[in-house]
C-alpha cells in the first residue's frame, strides 16, 4: 500500500473510534511491529543509499503523522472519559466506630474553656472534707440553721474515737467553696481561678435532685475587683457558653461567706415564656475570710461564685430528669 | 413561707398586681411565687436564712415592699385600754439560763374562749395555719404580723410559788426531767433543753412547743401571753435533738432581735382583746438577760466605689439607708452606719454597701470590665492529662461513664477481708445501696454490665474519678479505669489483648516507653483477691495499676456472664512519666531491609522471651514486630505459629543482603535452640 494511502486509512478509521481497546487495535494496526508501516521500513533495507534516503524520509514523516493521530485521539478519550467508575452516592457511608465523651464532661470543658480565655486558671481539690474547711471555715457555724442549706454525708472515723477525741469530722463536700480557703491559704492574690469538682449533699434522688453532682467554684480576687466586675465576667461567660442563646438575672441570695450573696438565673431566649432557671449562687467575698487566713487587712476584695454542672447540662441538653447522668445507660451515653 | 397578698396591701397601699409585686420581691428580697386560695392571693416567699430574722412577719415584709417602692414605713402603734390592778402584783418572772435574754408577758382577764371570726380564721389559713380557737388563732396571727412567736397558758392551771405569786421560771431541764406536750407527746429532756416552768412543773418546751400543763381550753378565762426570746442554736439543738421542728423553732433558730418581743407581747395583747374581750392588766413583766447590740460601723465614701466599682452619690446612699430603717451621722469623709436592731444580719461595711446595691437592683446596677494586668493562666498539668486521656480513649471506642462514688452494703460482702477493713463508711447513709466510698471503679462498672447487656451484646465503658480508702489518713486517688466486656466468650482472641493495647496506646500518645514502666504478676497485689489473672504495673518499685480479668466467682455475685477485662490505672504516678517535650529523631541516612520470619512454637514459651531471644541475638536489629499469630487446624494443640516482621538498618552504611543473611541465620540457630521449627 501506499504510504498516502495509509495515512487516508488511517485517518478515516481513527476518527469514529471511541473506546480506548480500539484505539490499541488501530495502534497495533497502523503503528505495530506487523503493521504496513514497519513492514515498508524493513523493505527500504533492500534500496539504493539515495531512493532509501528518500522513501526513508517519507516514511518517518508517515510515521509522525500516525503518532499525533494515536497521541490526539488517546487525550481525546482520556478528556472524555468519567474520572470514577459508576458507584451509588446514596449508600449509608460506612460506620467508623468512635467512643463518646460524656455530656457532664463536654459541658465543664465548655465552662473550663469560656474561663480559661479570660484568664482563669483550673484548680482541683478534695472530696472528702473536713468539718472545718466544709463549714467554719466559711462561717458556716454548728447549730446555725445556715448549715441546713447543705445536707451533709458524714463520714464514720477509722477507728471508733468518742466524738471529743475527733480532730476534725470528714464529710463528703456539699459544694466546691472549701477549696476557697484551701487555695487562698497557699496564695497570694490577685489570682482567677476556677475549681470543677463533684460534690454530695445527704438528698434522696428523683427526676430533679442527685445526691451526687458537680460544681465549678471560681474566685477572683485582687486590689480592685468589684461587684461590677462579677457582673460583667459573670454576663461574658454565661454568653459564652450559651452562645448569645439566653436571658440572664441577678438577685439577692445569701451565703454565709459572701457579702453581699448573689443568685444568678437564666431563660433561653427563644423559651421567654419559660420558668428563669437558677443556675449560679455568688457573691463578693466575705472579708472575715480574708482575716482568717492572715491576708493584709482592708487590702483585697473579690467575688466567689458556684456554678451548677448539671444543671447547665440538662438546660443546654434538654435533659430531664438528672439520675440519667449517673445511670451509665448505653442509650443516653452514645448521644453526646 | 406564706404571706397574705392582701394583709400586705392593708399595711403599705400599694397598686402593683400580686405578679408583679411577686416579680419586685425576686428581684430585690427573694423569690417570691403567687398562687391563689379562692380569690385571694397568696405569696410564697423563699426567705434567705438571714432575712428571717427581720422579714418573716408580714410588717417586715410589708417595711422591705416600701423600701423597693421608695416610701417610708411606719410601724402600727398598740393601742388599748389597761385595767388598775397590776400584771406584777400576780405574777413574777425568773430567768435562770442564758438562753432566754428575754421574757415579757402580758396578763389578761374575764375573756372568753370560742371559735374565731371568719376574716381571722380565713387569714390563718391563707398563711397555712389551721384555726383553733380565738385566743390561739389571735396569738399567732400577731406573730404572722410581727414575726415573734407568742404562747398562752392558762393563768389558772399555773402553780403558786411561796409568795403566793404565779412564778414562771425559764430554766434548763434537770436530768431525767420529761415534757408531755399539746399533742400529748411525752419527751424525755437533756440537761440543755430549754423550759418554761411553774414552781412546780415544767409548762413548754421553750421556743418549740407548749405543755399539756396550762394548756388553754374552752374554760379558760384567764391567760398569760409569753413573748420571749430564746437562743437560736440552742432552739436548734433541742428541736435537733427532739426530732421536733415547729414554725416558732424555724422562727427562733433565726436569731430574733429580743426587742421584737416587747412590741409583739402589746400587740398580741390588743389582738386577743379584740376577738374574745377580757381586761388587760397594767403593765408588761418583763425579764431582761441580755444587752442589747450595738454597733455602728464607719465606712469611708471611698469605700463605696471601691467595692462596688461605679460612683454613687452620696444622697443616694442615705437615702437608701433610710428606707430601710438606719439611723446615721454623716461626717466630712465617713458615714457612721447605725443598722436597726431587727437586722442583725448587719455586721460590717461590706454588708451595709450590699444593701445599697442590693435595693438599686443587683440586675439593675452596672456591668464593667476589671481592668486588671494579664496574667496567664498556669496550666494544670493533672486536669490536662486527665482530659487527654478521655479523648483518646473516647477515639478509641469506649464510652465514658459517671458512675456514683458509693458503692453498697452487698458490694462491701463480696470483697475480701483486705479490702473490706480499708473502706471509708459512710456515718448516716441514706439507704443500703450507697453507705461507702467506692475503693476500686470495677464494681459499678460491673453493674453497668448488667444493666446494659439488655441493649447490646457488647461493653466498653470507661471512667476517670477518684477511688477511695483509708491508709494511715483518708486517701482519695484519681484513677483512669475501664472495662470491656462481651456477652458471647470468643477463645481466638481473648479481650485481654484489646485492654492491654489500649493501654499500650494511651502510654504510646503519652510518649511513656515500654523501658519507663515494668510488669510484674498481679498475685502480689491487693487486686489479686478481685482479678483472677492480669498484670500488675510499676514504675520502679511504685504501683501504677493493674489490667486483669475479674474472678469467676466475682463476676457470678453480679450475674455477669461473658468475658471481662478490667483496668485501672493511677493517673498521678503516670504523669511523672509523661514526657513533656519530645525530641524529633533524625530520618535514616540509609534504607531499611526487612525480613519476616515465620515459625512454629510451643505456646508456653512466652512471647516476651521470643522477642528478648530474637533482640540479643542480631545486630542491626532496629525493630521487631509480631504480626501474624496462628493456631488451630493443622497445628497441634500445643503449639501455635508465629510470624515476624524483622528490621535491619544500619546508621553508618546501606546493609548487603549477605550482611543481613547473616544475622537471620543468627536468629534461625537462637529460635531453633528455644524449640521453634522454622517454616
Amino acid at each position: 500500500m501506499e504510504l498516502d494511502q495509509i495515512k487516508t486509512e488511517a485517518e478515516k478509521e481513527i476518527s469514529p473510534i471511541v473506546s480506548q481497546k480500539d484505539l490499541e487495535n488501530w495502534r497495533v494496526k497502523y503503528l505495530g511491529r506487523k503493521s504496513e508501516l514497519s513492514l515498508f521500513f524493513d523493505s527500504l533495507k533492500s534500496l539504493s543509499f539515495q531512493l532509501r534516503k528518500t522513501q526513508g524520509n517519507k516514511a518517518n514523516q508517515t510515521r509522525q503523522f500516525l503518532s499525533s493521530l494515536y497521541q490526539q485521539k488517546r487525550e481525546d478519550l482520556e478528556k472524555n472519559q468519567p474520572d470514577f467508575e459508576f458507584f451509588d452516592l446514596t449508600r449509608p457511608g460506612e460506620k467508623i466506630k468512635k467512643g463518646h465523651l460524656h455530656p457532664l464532661t463536654l459541658v465543664l470543658r465548655e465552662i473550663v474553656h469560656s474561663f480559661e480565655k479570660i484568664g482563669f486558671e483550673v484548680v482541683e481539690g478534695p472530696e472528702i472534707e473536713t468539718e472545718y474547711y466544709n463549714f467554719d471555715a466559711l462561717r458556716i457555724p454548728e447549730n446555725h440553721p445556715a448549715r441546713d442549706m447543705w445536707d451533709t454525708f458524714w463520714l464514720k472515723p477509722k477507728v471508733n474515737l468518742p466524738a471529743d477525741k475527733q480532730n476534725s469530722k470528714l464529710l463528703l463536700r456539699t459544694h466546691t467553696s472549701p477549696m476557697q480557703i484551701r487555695y487562698m491559704e497557699k496564695h497570694q492574690p490577685p489570682f482567677r481561678i476556677i475549681i470543677p469538682g463533684k460534690c454530695f449533699r445527704f438528698e434522696a434522688t428523683d427526676v430533679h435532685h442527685e445526691f451526687q453532682f458537680h460544681q465549678v467554684e471560681g474566685l477572683m480576687v485582687g486590689e480592685n475587683i468589684s461587684l461590677a466586675n462579677f457582673k460583667f465576667i459573670i454576663r461574658e461567660v454565661i454568653e459564652d457558653i450559651f452562645k448569645h442563646q439566653v436571658d440572664i438575672r441577678f438577685r439577692p441570695s445569701y451565703f454565709p461567706f459572701v457579702a453581699p450573696g448573689l443568685e444568678v438565673d437564666i431563660k433561653i431566649k427563644s423559651k421567654a415564656n419559660d420558668e428563669w432557671l437558677e443556675i449560679m449562687g455568688a457573691g463578693m467575698i466575705h472579708p472575715q475570710l480574708f482575716k482568717n487566713i492572715g491576708y493584709e487587712a482592708n487590702l483585697w476584695q473579690g467575688f466567689a461564685f458556684g456554678l451548677g454542672v448539671e444543671r447547665i447540662a440538662m438546660i443546654k441538653y434538654g435533659i430531664d430528669d438528672i439520675r440519667l447522668f449517673f445511670g451509665s445507660d448505653i442509650r443516653f451515653l452514645e448521644q453526646f | 413561707m406564706k404571706f397574705s397578698f392582701e394583709w400586705l396591701k392593708e399595711l403599705v397601699k400599694f397598686k402593683e398586681s400580686p405578679e408583679k409585686m411577686a416579680e419586685l420581691l425576686t428581684l430585690y428580697l427573694a423569690e417570691t411565687n403567687v398562687f391563689f386560695r379562692g380569690k385571694r392571693a397568696i405569696f410564697e416567699v423563699d426567705l434567705l436564712p438571714n432575712r428571717v430574722t427581720d422579714a418573716s412577719g408580714h410588717l417586715g415584709l410589708a417595711r422591705e415592699i416600701s423600701a423597693i417602692l421608695n416610701k417610708k414605713f411606719n410601724y402600727p402603734q398598740p393601742k388599748f385600754k389597761e385595767e388598775k390592778k397590776t400584771a406584777k402584783s400576780l405574777i413574777t418572772i425568773t430567768i435562770k439560763s442564758p438562753y432566754c435574754r428575754r421574757y415579757a408577758a402580758r396578763t389578761i382577764w374575764h375573756l372568753k374562749v370560742k371559735s374565731s371570726p371568719q376574716w381571722l380564721k380565713e387569714r390563718l389559713k391563707d398563711c397555712g395555719l389551721n384555726p383553733i380557737n380565738n385566743i390561739v388563732d389571735a396569738a399567732n396571727y400577731a406573730m404572722l404580723l410581727t414575726g415573734q412567736p407568742l404562747h398562752v397558758f392558762d393563768f389558772q392551771k399555773i402553780a403558786f410559788n411561796k409568795e403566793k405569786k404565779k412564778e414562771i421560771i425559764i430554766r434548763q431541764a434537770k436530768k431525767g426531767e420529761q415534757i408531755t406536750t399539746l399533742e400529748r407527746k411525752t419527751y424525755q429532756l437533756k440537761e440543755n433543753n430549754l423550759l418554761i416552768c411553774d414552781a412546780k412543773q415544767p409548762l413548754a418546751l421553750a421556743g418549740i412547743k407548749g405543755g399539756l400543763t396550762a394548756e388553754v381550753d374552752k374554760d379558760t378565762r384567764l391567760i398569760i401571753i409569753e413573748s420571749a426570746n430564746f437562743d437560736g442554736a440552742n432552739i436548734h439543738l433541742t428541736s435537733k435533738e427532739l426530732g421536733l421542728k415547729t414554725d416558732a423553732s424555724w422562727r427562733f433558730e433565726h436569731h430574733l432581735d429580743p426587742d421584737l418581743a416587747v412590741y409583739a407581747v402589746d400587740i398580741s395583747a390588743q389582738i386577743i382583746q379584740q376577738v374574745a374581750g377580757g381586761a388587760i392588766l397594767k403593765g408588761k413583766t418583763d425579764a431582761i438577760n441580755y444587752s442589747s447590740r450595738k454597733i455602728i460601723i464607719p465606712i469611708n465614701f471611698k469605700t463605696w466605689e471601691k467595692m462596688l466599682g461605679w460612683p454613687i452619690k452620696k444622697q443616694e446612699i442615705v437615702k437608701k439607708l433610710k428606707l430601710l430603717g438606719f439611723s446615721l451621722i454623716e461626717r466630712k469623709e465617713y458615714l457612721l452606719v447605725k443598722p436597726s436592731l431587727y437586722r442583725n444580719d448587719i455586721e460590717n461595711a461590706e454588708d451595709v454597701i450590699g444593701e445599697v446595691a442590693r435595693l438599686q437592683g443587683f440586675d439593675q446596677i452596672p456591668s464593667l470590665s476589671p481592668k486588671e494586668r494579664v496574667i496567664l493562666p498556669v496550666k494544670n498539668e493533672l486536669w490536662e492529662i486527665k482530659e487527654k486521656i478521655k479523648d483518646w480513649l473516647a477515639a478509641y471506642h469506649l464510652e465514658e461513664v459517671y458512675n456514683y462514688s458509693l458503692i453498697s452494703q452487698k458490694d462491701r460482702g463480696i470483697l475480701a477481708e483486705d479490702w473490706q477493713s480499708k473502706l471509708i463508711a459512710l456515718a448516716n447513709p441514706i439507704s443500703d445501696l450507697f453507705c461507702y466510698l467506692r475503693p476500686t471503679l470495677l464494681l459499678n462498672f460491673l453493674k453497668n454490665i448488667n444493666d446494659n447487656f439488655r441493649f447490646t451484646d457488647k461493653i466498653r465503658f470507661f471512667e476517670i474519678g477518684e477511688i477511695y480508702h483509708w491508709e494511715t489518713k483518708r486517701k482519695e486517688e484519681t484513677v483512669f479505669g475501664g472495662i470491656l466486656a462481651k456477652k458471647e466468650k470468643i477463645l481466638k482472641q481473648p479481650l485481654f489483648y484489646e485492654a492491654k493495647g489500649i493501654i499500650e496506646g494511651i502510654f504510646t500518645d503519652l510518649g511513656i516507653d515500654k523501658d519507663d514502666y515494668s510488669i510484674k504478676p498481679i498475685e502480689k497485689t491487693e487486686y489479686s483477691s478481685i482479678l483472677g489473672k492480669g498484670m500488675a504495673l510499676y514504675v520502679k518499685n511504685q504501683f501504677l495499676g493493674v489490667i486483669g480479668i475479674p474472678k469467676k466467682n466475682f463476676l457470678k455475685k453480679y450475674d455477669v456472664k461473658g468475658e471481662v477485662v478490667f483496668w485501672e490505672i493511677k493517673i498521678l504516678p503516670l504523669m511523672a512519666l509523661e514526657q513533656a517535650e519530645r525530641e524529633y529523631e533524625p530520618l535514616p541516612q540509609y534504607p531499611a531491609a526487612i525480613r519476616d520470619v515465620s515459625f512454629i512454637i510451643k505456646k508456653d514459651i512466652l512471647i516476651d522471651k521470643i522477642l528478648q531471644t530474637i533482640q540479643k541475638n542480631a545486630s542491626f536489629l532496629e525493630d521487631v514486630d509480631l504480626f501474624d499469630i496462628y493456631e488451630g487446624e493443622n497445628l497441634p494443640f500445643e503449639k501455635q505459629s508465629l510470624s515476624f516482621h524483622l528490621i535491619f538498618r544500619s546508621s553508618e552504611k546501606t546493609l548487603k543482603a549477605e550482611e543481613v543473611d547473616k544475622e537471620m541465620k543468627k536468629i534461625y540457630k537462637a529460635l531453633q535452640q528455644l524449640g521453634a521449627l522454622i517454616r
